[in-house]
């Protein structure tokens, strides 16, 4: 019997499943067949692993090669099986030892010359294989220190099929030129961290600084807000008010990455094929900022064969800046509710349902009006106010529920940009401020599924958190005017609490409340 | 007489004979009426019993009426003789919260007086409210069983801003708008009074037996007839003067053409009360009745509780009237120095460093006023939230009311 067992794993979404791969030999008509639901990538395979094997020295056995893949049921996409499937052939047929082949998985897609090549969501599919009791992983050279970021795993990092083979028959660099790496899971060597924990902020110079929002006092205290409760910011003004340099800002002063968080953000960018090489590990929020031509799959995520994470996943436990919103079609906007509310696109195709974690701080830019020309000028612009009212009306009224901040960006004058001067704060102080703010927000909603101000439902809020007695006094009076509506008021209440986590304080007073309604009357009505 | 308790002696004879008459008599029996303003309650009651024509005895002066009215007045009395209790049955029905309330006691509302002879002989009350001091800012609000979504949220949020404020609101305990405005009333903790055409202790309707066990409870549960008596059709119509006499005012909220809450209108513009009514669609036959009492009788138009305590209050003092803690019903009449008095000096300091034409941004404010930035960001707020400043063009600047 020439019959031998291999592993790879099959990603849906940003999860694994380990699948298993049997290749038997038999007597028969000369060819090879692969059964289990492969894509058309992967029936591609049979050709690929033909050449490779041959392009490597090796043999390639003249009779019928039957690969099996299983679960049955599991439709399997892409070309990263090529590793498992010619290492199965080998083994089928002697070459190498069927021994060697347990206890790994392989991961890879194979040129016809042979060569290994790196391919996308190594980092979800080794977490997969560790989860599920592999030791070992083999991978491309390439892509050896993003699976080495998964602890207790020993990654393997070989350049060819020849380089496999000659690892698996115990004698790893027998062949000139395809060296062997071996790499230990969790601990990274000095030159892939120095490389791989890169963090904007330690190239000062080059990074953006809150500091730089000169004359946008409110503006930066709204950040800082947003960073802190993780409230979603609507930003509103003129081109040139400085409504894309706050919104870059943002993820500067968001507190870095934990590494539970921040293997779950690469993960998803190394399954989006965004990580950039050598790179493995993302430890700043992500800032991602879509055009506004964007189409539905591109924001929430899609496609038809490899289902891929679309801006909403990539800007995870980041920012998602929405510029010139009122342009992005209804259907996109839209379309964004359901991770806002959830925390995760769930994306239904045909056989498989996945999911993409999509738990980010929405940022909505605007002009005033569709013509974008400053307003107040001589040759200011045209649009009449019901054209301003349609274009603004664009953006559904259940996404701006969701938005707490709104604030309006003026172009600065001189005296305001001098005067700011005495009161402008670096990123590295603001995000000292956040970090502190979000430990006392996470200690005071222990034992909730929240842990961020913005994810309190309101009903919660009123029920469980209602601010210090008579602290309201000027919210009721604004609500009394009509400047604001009792869904205005839960979200004064929401952003006084933030507030509040912000200034030590263990509730909000009358002076959170106060500073949460200028922020919330901030805009002109 | 029969033995009497302890308890019924402290009732007193008179209070005895008014609570005897409110189970012999209907209310607004014009015969009776009469007498009670001639002679006194005692002794009818002890003519009644001997089968006497009260009211001819030495000292009563001329007739009330016409000897033959009279007697068949007496015998419609004598009818009822069998059910009345006994006076320490009736001094039993005193009890579980039920107490009776005659005119001459401290608790007796004195606008019920210009009912003259129709002025109901006693008042059964359920609660331990004071009927007086509500009755005193009260408004009654009435309207259509049947009504319609929006009738039922416009009383509902009008009582309960009305009792937000202060005021009592007062209605008949039926279906729709009734209940509407007394829950209203009830979510904001307020007192609500229900004025029932039945005794107080029979729940018509019955789906409302929790609702009058809640108004009770803070509140009042009001009825001219004994405890035990069922409602009557006509017994809903004369109850309806009580409701108008009790209040300052009478709101009618969704009244169709043939409303019994047009009745109640009716009362509060003989008596010469405050009429008003929430207007509703001119298509809606539901809200016909109160377009035209606002068109034949001249009621007012509302459409808010501030609309209603502006109506009911002597002119000029709707604002300076004390209010249960609640935010003032019209806070842009104010004038602005008053205001100005209640903030804290780094909120007026903030004030006057605003520039008196255009805008300032916020350093600048914070500059100029010599505060650090986060206070004036709180003062920003204090202030935008009082009306004094608004967002515009520059920056924040001085509404121009100001």
């Amino acid at each position: 019997m020439a019959l031998a067992r291999t592993h790879s794993v099959a990603l849906i979404g940003v999860t694994g499943q380990v699948v298993e791969i049997e290749v038997d030999i038999a007597n028969g008509l000369v060819g090879m067949i692969l059964v289990g639901l492969p894509d058309t990538a992967l029936r591609e395979a049979r050709d690929r692993i033909r050449a490779a094997i041959v392009n490597s020295g090796e043999q390639w056995p003249q009779r019928k090669i039957t690969v099996g893949l299983s679960p049955a049921s599991l439709p399997k996409r892409g070309s990263w099986f090529d590793l498992a499937i010619a290492v199965g052939v080998l083994a089928a047929a002697g070459k190498v030892p069927r021994s060697g082949v347990d206890g790994v998985m392989f991961f890879g897609e194979l040129g016809l010359d042979g060569r290994l090549r790196p391919v996308r969501g190594v980092l979800p599919a080794v977490a997969a294989a560790v989860q599920a009791g592999f030791g070992q992983v083999m991978v491309a050279e390439p892509n050896a220190a993003e699976a080495a970021l998964v602890p207790d795993v020993r990654v393997i990092a070989v350049s060819s099929l020849t380089g496999a083979a000659d690892w698996l028959r115990g004698t790893p660099g027998l062949h000139d030129g395809w060296p062997v790496t071996e790499l230990v899971g969790g601990q990274l060597p000095p030159a892939a961290r120095a490389l791989g924990a890169r963090s904007s902020r330690d190239g000062a110079a080059m990074t953006p600084d809150l500091a730089e929002m000169l004359g946008q006092s409110m503006a930066r205290r709204a950040a800082e807000v947003c960073a802190a409760g993780g409230h979603h910011l609507s930003l509103l003004g003129p081109p040139g008010a400085g409504k894309t340099m706050l919104a870059e800002r943002i993820p500067t002063i968001l507190p870095r990455l934990d590494t539970a968080a921040a293997l779950e953000v690469t993960s998803i960018h190394s399954v989006a094929g965004t990580l950039p090489p050598q790179v493995p590990l993302l430890t700043d929020p992500p800032f991602v900022a879509p055009h506004h031509t964007a189409t539905k799959a591109a924001i929430v995520g899609g496609g038809s064969g490899i289902i891929r994470p679309g801006s909403a996943s990539l800007a995870h436990r980041g920012v998602l800046f929405l510029d010139e919103a009122p342009e992005f079609s209804r259907d996109v906007l839209d379309a964004l509710r359901q991770p806002l509310e959830a925390g995760e696109v769930v994306l239904a195709r045909s056989g498989v349902t996945t999911r993409f974690p999509a738990r980010f701080t929405l940022v909505l830019a605007a002009n005033p009006c569709p013509c974008a020309r400053a307003a107040g000028l001589a040759e200011g612009c045209h649009c009449s106010p019901s054209m301003r009212r349609r274009y603004l009306g664009r953006i559904s009224g259940p996404l701006l529920d969701r938005v707490d901040v709104k604030i309006e960006l003026e172009p600065v004058g001189r005296k305001e940009l001098l005067n700011d001067r005495n009161f402008a704060e670096s990123s590295q102080t603001v995000a000292r401020r956040v970090v502190q703010a979000r430990e006392r927000t996470a200690h005071r909603l222990r034992g909730t599924p929240w842990r961020l101000n913005a994810e309190v439902p309101g009903s919660e809020l009123r029920r469980t958190w209602p601010p210090a007695p008579g602290s309201l006094r000027v919210v009721e009076r604004s609500l009394e005017r009509g400047q604001i509506s009792a869904r205005g008021l839960v979200k004064v209440i929401r952003v006084a609490w933030t507030i509040a986590d912000l200034a030590g304080k263990p509730c909000p007073t009358q002076d959170e409340c106060a500073i949460a309604l200028g922020l919330w009357l901030g805009i002109r009505r | 007489m029969s033995p009497v308790t302890s308890r019924a002696v402290e009732l007193g004879e008179r209070t005895l004979a008014r609570a005897a008459f409110t189970y012999l008599a209907e209310p607004a029996d014009p015969a009776l009426g009469a007498l009670l303003g001639i002679c006194e309650p005692e002794e009818i009651l002890a003519a009644i019993k001997a089968d006497m024509l009260p009211g001819t005895g030495p000292g009563c002066g001329d007739r009330p009426a016409s000897r033959a009215a009279l007697e068949l007045a007496l015998a419609r009395w004598r009818m009822r003789l069998p059910t009345l209790p006994g006076d320490a049955d009736l001094a039993a029905a005193c009890r579980d919260g039920i107490r009776l309330v005659c005119p001459g006691d401290p608790e007796w509302p004195s606008e019920l007086d210009q009912l003259g002879p129709a002025r109901p002989y006693a008042l059964w009350l359920r609660g331990s409210a004071d009927l007086r001091l509500r009755c005193r800012r009260s408004v009654s609000m009435v309207g259509s069983r049947a009504t319609t979504g929006y009738g039922g949220h416009v009383a509902g949020e009008i009582a309960a801003d009305l009792s937000e404020r202060g005021w009592a609101v007062l209605s008949g305990g039926a279906y729709g708008v009734d209940a509407a405005a007394h829950r209203g009333a009830l979510a904001t903790k307020g007192i609500t009074i229900a004025v029932l055409a039945c005794g107080v202790d029979f729940p018509y309707p019955a789906g409302h037996a929790e609702l009058f066990a809640a108004i009770a409870a803070d509140g009042l549960v009001v009825s001219e007839w004994p405890p035990g008596q069922h409602p009557a059709r006509m017994r809903f119509l004369i109850r309806n003067r009580v409701i108008a006499a009790l209040t300052c005012g009478t709101v009618i909220v969704e009244a169709g053409e043939r409303s019994g809450a047009l009745n109640t209108a009716r009362h509060a513009a003989e008596l010469g009360k405050p009429l008003m009514a929430v207007p509703g669609p001119v298509t809606s036959a539901q809200s016909a009745g109160c377009h035209r009492i606002i068109r034949e009788w001249g009621a007012c138009c509302v459409t808010c509780a501030a609309d209603i305590i502006e109506m009911l209050s002597p002119v000029g003092t709707a604002d300076a009237l004390p209010s249960a803690g609640g935010p003032d019903p019209h806070p842009d009449l104010r004038p602005h120095e008053d205001l100005r008095d209640d903030l804290d000096p780094d909120s007026v300091r903030v004030l006057d460093a605003l520039p008196a034409r255009g805008g300032a941004g916020t350093s600048t404010i914070a500059v100029d006023a010599g505060i650090e930035i986060d206070t004036v960001l709180r003062c920003l707020g204090v202030l935008a939230g009082y009306g004094f400043i608004e967002r515009g063009d520059g920056g924040w600047r001085l509404r121009r009311s100001t």
